[in-house]
């Protein structure tokens, strides 16, 4: 339901066409503009956080209390030099930084972020694509964003860049399964791969009161898809100084760093659409509602960050493999055995 | 075939993509047009902690992973089918939809456990 419904059963159907893609292109600008202006402040936040938790101030000199910072940080990034290296493989060095970004954009296309608007009884959808197939369309997409990491560090040519990216694809075929098996169960009770209709299918009560087990396969999952501690194996910085991104400077070091907090702030909204009912709560209105659950995810991967050591990475894999996901395969049974005994 | 509203919905998700790449491109160029480059054959090196650069990366080494890699592969396709069987979950009704997740998930199941009792999850130190 987005442009054709809103364009048929009138008689200019080439005016509703143009009205609709007008309507479109301002609600691209907006996510966009919105995902990219969360991920400046994040980083700020978590600097600011991570201040904190080790009892300092954190960025104070840049502007008041430092919330310039993130305009500092852009302007020097953009002053600086992008440097590829000579051995390097050029064109996959210069195209690997592009995979992270846009695959943690192109998730966020379908994530619903709040009520449909009816503006003069004309229906306004507050998602940019209701795919069918919205849920496997994520999971294609989160799977792809590996290829950033690992041909980044491939195309580098340097050892720390290459063990970061295998690093990245071991961590890959370790969370990935559990974080599919995960969202089974979700789809089991909501009937439906769109995730406007998840959202829908929790008016009542959010799904994380009926699949608690799911929700922390996914939070755990969540912090190995964003790279984060106690996974960042890839980056791991006093082992393999920055692993996949070493060798990338200014522009494109900024591609990959933006990537990764965009990452953090969809897995946040996507958290907050499979297991807390998205935009759906009382009193306030649904962006802010929204908002407010998609912050969870950073605060966590931040906090998880000041306080827990990294893990070593056949210790991640055994996590993946003897724990998560026999456990994420019994969730399921046990949903289609409740499932059964209470219809739904 | 495709529907005409999910072709709009797959145009919108490229025109994004589209203005995604725009976001992106612009201080790409911007940033190559402003900076200051500096010269020399030191700075094009590979880092490796302030020594001279040895060798390539690229040469051959063990991934000590790989069967890992081939399990998910097989079961990362498995996972695939598993969400047409949740669609249609309870669709029937009765109990034979739980028999026949059941079944699905318990063959899924018997691959791990075949792997792991085969020890393809225990990392040995390999001797020379």
């Amino acid at each position: 339901m987005t442009m054709p419904a809103m364009c048929r059963g009138t008689g200019k159907t080439g005016m509703m066409w143009i009205l609709g893609f007008i309507l479109l292109l301002i609600k691209l600008v907006l996510v966009l503009a919105v995902l990219l202006g969360m991920a400046a402040a994040l980083v700020l936040v978590e600097r600011k956080l991570l201040g904190r938790f080790q009892i300092r101030y954190g960025p104070n000199r840049v502007g008041p209390f430092g919330l310039l910072q993130p305009v500092a940080d852009g302007i020097k990034m953009l002053l600086k030099e992008d440097i590829v290296p000579a051995s390097a493989d050029r064109v996959i060095f210069m195209l690997a930084p592009a995979a992270v970004a846009m695959t943690s954009l192109l998730i966020f296309a379908v994530v619903p972020f709040a009520e449909d608007l009816t503006v003069r009884g004309r229906r306004i959808p507050m998602v940019i694509a209701d795919l069918n197939v919205g849920l496997l369309f994520v999971l294609a997409m989160s799977s792809i964003s590996i290829y950033g990491i690992a041909l980044g560090g491939w195309a580098s040519n340097s050892k720390y860049s290459l063990l970061g990216g295998i690093r990245g694809a071991a961590q890959l075929i370790s969370y990935e399964l559990s974080m599919g098996l995960s969202l089974v169960p979700i789809v089991m009770v909501s009937q439906s791969f769109s995730l406007v209709d998840i959202v829908n299918a929790q008016a009542n009560y959010p799904f994380i009161l009926v699949q608690p087990v799911a929700f922390l396969i996914f939070l755990v999952c969540s912090m190995a898809e964003a790279n984060r501690l106690p996974f960042d194996l890839p980056e791991a910085e006093n082992e393999l100084i920055a692993g996949y991104h070493m060798e990338y400077s200014g522009m494109r070091f900024a591609l990959y760093f933006v990537g990764e907090y965009v990452n953090m702030v969809v897995i946040g909204s996507l958290l907050a659409v499979f297991f807390l009912g998205g935009w759906r709560g009382p009193f306030l209105p649904p962006i802010v509602w929204f908002l407010l659950k998609v912050m969870i995810v950073p605060f966590f991967l931040i906090w998880s960050r000041a306080s827990l050591p990294r893990f070593r990475y056949d210790q991640l894999m055994h996590l993946g493999w003897k724990v998560l996901l026999p456990l994420s395969l019994l969730n399921i049974v046990v949903t289609g055995a409740v499932i059964l005994v209470t219809g739904r | 075939m495709l529907s005409k509203e999910i072709m709009v919905d797959f145009l919108a998700v490229g025109l994004y993509l589209l203005m995604g790449v725009i976001f992106a491109v612009i201080p790409l160029i911007v940033s190559w047009m402003i900076v200051k480059r500096s010269a020399g054959v030191k700075r094009e090196e590979t880092y490796e902690s302030g020594m001279q650069t040895i060798g390539s990366a690229w040469i051959q080494f063990t991934v000590a992973y790989y069967i890992y890699a081939l399990i998910f592969l097989a079961f990362d396709v498995d996972v695939l089918y598993l969400f047409p069987v949740a669609m249609a979950y309870g669709k029937y009704g009765g109990i034979r939809d739980l028999v026949e997740v059941f079944i699905f998930v318990g063959i899924l199941s018997l691959a791990i456990v075949y792997a792991w009792c085969k020890g393809v999850f225990e990392w040995k130190s390999r001797e020379e």
